[in-house]
């Protein structure tokens, strides 16, 4: 198996939703912890295994309402993207990390951090180029997405809620879970059909989580004003007036 | 990155140190032109241990839970921090079986034997120490071959600066050559090797685009989600003004390099001056290697460039 998201880039609003969700679940889990410094104060900080962040992405600066010949987005557009973990491939975090603590599991490509052999010396986030690791300063040890692994094999819970929390709670429903090693599983269907951004791929990470590339809006044909003998004495009119 | 203090002591302490014992042993070796006297070695392995130790026990300073150290030793297949932790910790036993056979007059083949095992074990862990940088390719600063070689021929000159000055103290019968011309190659060598590491530099490979996927138009940083500082920014987002990082490298420069290799060449000064410059320069240096290194991540908090 090789789980992972699909995070829709065009869906998201940027609500932060999933990364409060992600902070209830993961803050009481067993696997986690993730401490807040100074929550109500003058400098409130903490670890998070998501953040959020807003992107405009210029428009196409030879666009007119006749349409614009590139295939580039005819107007700005804000983009909202949410990063976790992407649970790599080649998780060069787990290779540098002199402890053992870190581990990519071989059944599900899920990347972990065991707490009790980490040592806090801060490498791994070094070699990760998402952000995706935060060190929790209260235990010293590094933290970092687990795709709620405490979810997602959790008999107890009824099948529907065996996803990640940050899955369950997208409001827009940008945020998918699913086995990229099954072709025909939504995440798979929805990454071949849409096609998933390249972010850093020349650093041959191989992100397992795939950004569902922003669609290009329909064009939308202009059509021509027809004016009139009165639309233009009205024009005249107008033209007089702000004289 | 972040220029954490007990790394930049570790780095440059730990590389004089071994440096200075691979000279030492060196000098045993070629005792047809160098004939130091025996307290003159002491002296010296004294210094370059306290320097190897007081570098090492610095670099734990920084480790966040440090009750876990022992298992850094484990992962020696794939990290570089694990190899240089093992090699470091193998030093100790082999340097007091050295230390041992040495006094115990064995015989010279065993003796020059393992201190010919000594020097490669010195220049593995200081190449190791380089590589713990040199293989993220996450800081495109770093991720060169100039970088392990910075580190094995730093520790080896600032080791040559203090094997003269050690030297110095006693009088040695030192072969026909005057100056001490070991320690002047290796700082010419050094001082080309850090300017091709600083002229190096500008090539940013990295933008704003590359790190979204994003290759339409121009990209920028809405909002960056968090209303202070967090984790990310505390140990990436270390900003250099430039014209202090001008100041700086130049001083790094005139203080490592050039100051030594004046005085080493041109004057008898008292051979620890060079020394000091020396090490000054490389704290600077050293200094600079973090706080000038950018790192990827730093694209997606809106800088357009890494």
């Amino acid at each position: 198996m090789k789980l992972g998201l699909a995070i829709d880039l065009d869906t998201c609003v940027g609500c932060h939703a999933c990364a409060v969700a992600c902070k209830e679940w993961n803050g009481k889990s067993l696997m986690g912890g993730a401490p807040d410094y100074d929550p109500y104060g003058s400098a409130p900080s903490g670890t998070w295994y998501n953040r959020i962040r807003q992107y405009e992405l210029d428009g196409d600066p030879s666009f007119t309402p006749q349409g614009c010949g590139s295939t580039h987005q005819p107007l700005s557009k804000t983009i909202n993207v949410p990063m976790s973990c992407m649970h790599c491939e080649e998780a060069h975090c787990v290779t540098v990390c002199p402890t053992g603590a870190s581990y990519k599991r071989a059944e599900d490509g899920i990347v972990l951090v065991d707490p009790d052999r980490c040592m806090g010396c801060n490498y791994c986030s070094w070699a990760c180029p998402y952000g995706a690791r935060e060190l929790d300063a209260d235990q010293g040890v590094m933290k970092k997405c687990t795709l709620c692994v405490d979810r997602i094999y959790d008999q107890q819970l009824p099948e529907s809620e065996r996803q990640p929390a940050c899955v369950l709670a997208c409001p827009t429903h940008a945020r998918h879970f699913g086995d990229y090693d099954d072709p025909a599983s939504k995440v798979s269907q929805l990454a071949a059909a849409r096609g998933r951004q390249d972010m850093l791929g020349d650093l041959g990470y191989k992100p397992v989580n795939a950004y569902l590339s922003p669609r290009k809006p329909a064009q939308v044909e202009a059509v021509a004003l027809r004016q009139g003998l009165s639309d233009k004495a009205k024009a005249f009119v107008n033209r007089l007036i702000s004289l | 990155m972040k220029p954490a203090f007990s790394v930049i002591f570790f780095t440059v302490m730990s590389g004089a140190g071994l440096g200075l014992m691979v000279w030492l042993l060196v000098a045993t070796m070629m005792s047809a032109h160098i004939r130091m006297p025996n307290v003159t070695f002491i002296n010296g392995v004294i210094i370059a241990a306290a320097f190897i130790v007081v570098g090492l026990c610095s670099s734990t300073l920084h480790l966040a839970n440090r009750k876990n150290v022992i298992y850094s030793l484990t992962q020696f297949r794939t990290s570089w921090l694990s190899r240089e932790g093992v090699f470091a910790l193998a030093l100790f036993p082999i340097a007091g079986l050295y230390l041992w056979l040495r006094s115990a007059a064995a015989p010279t083949v065993v003796v020059h034997g393992l201190a010919l095992v000594l020097i490669a074990l010195a220049i593995i862990i200081l190449f190791c120490t380089g590589m713990i940088y040199g293989c993220l390719k996450t800081i495109p600063r770093w991720n060169s071959w100039l970088t392990p070689t910075k580190y094995v021929l730093f520790g080896l000159m600032s080791g040559a600066l203090l094997f003269v000055a050690i030297l110095s103290t006693r009088s040695a019968e030192i072969g026909p050559l005057g100056r001490p011309w070991v320690a002047i190659v290796l700082l010419a060598a050094g001082l080309l090797v850090y300017l091709g590491y600083l002229l190096k530099h500008p090539r940013k490979q990295h933008t704003i685009n590359d790190a979204l996927g994003l290759k339409q138009g121009q990209v920028r940083l809405l909002d960056v989600g968090h209303t202070h500082g967090t984790f990310l920014t505390n140990e990436f987002g270390f900003q250099l003004a430039r014209e202090k990082a001008r100041l700086l490298r130049w001083l790094s420069i005139a203080l490592g390099f050039v100051l030594p290799l004046v005085l080493l060449f041109f004057s008898n000064t008292p051979p620890f001056a060079p020394v000091v410059a020396c090490l000054i320069g490389l704290f600077v240096e050293r200094w600079l290697f973090f706080a000038e290194a950018e790192h990827v991540v730093r694209l997606y908090h809106g800088q357009q460039h890494v």
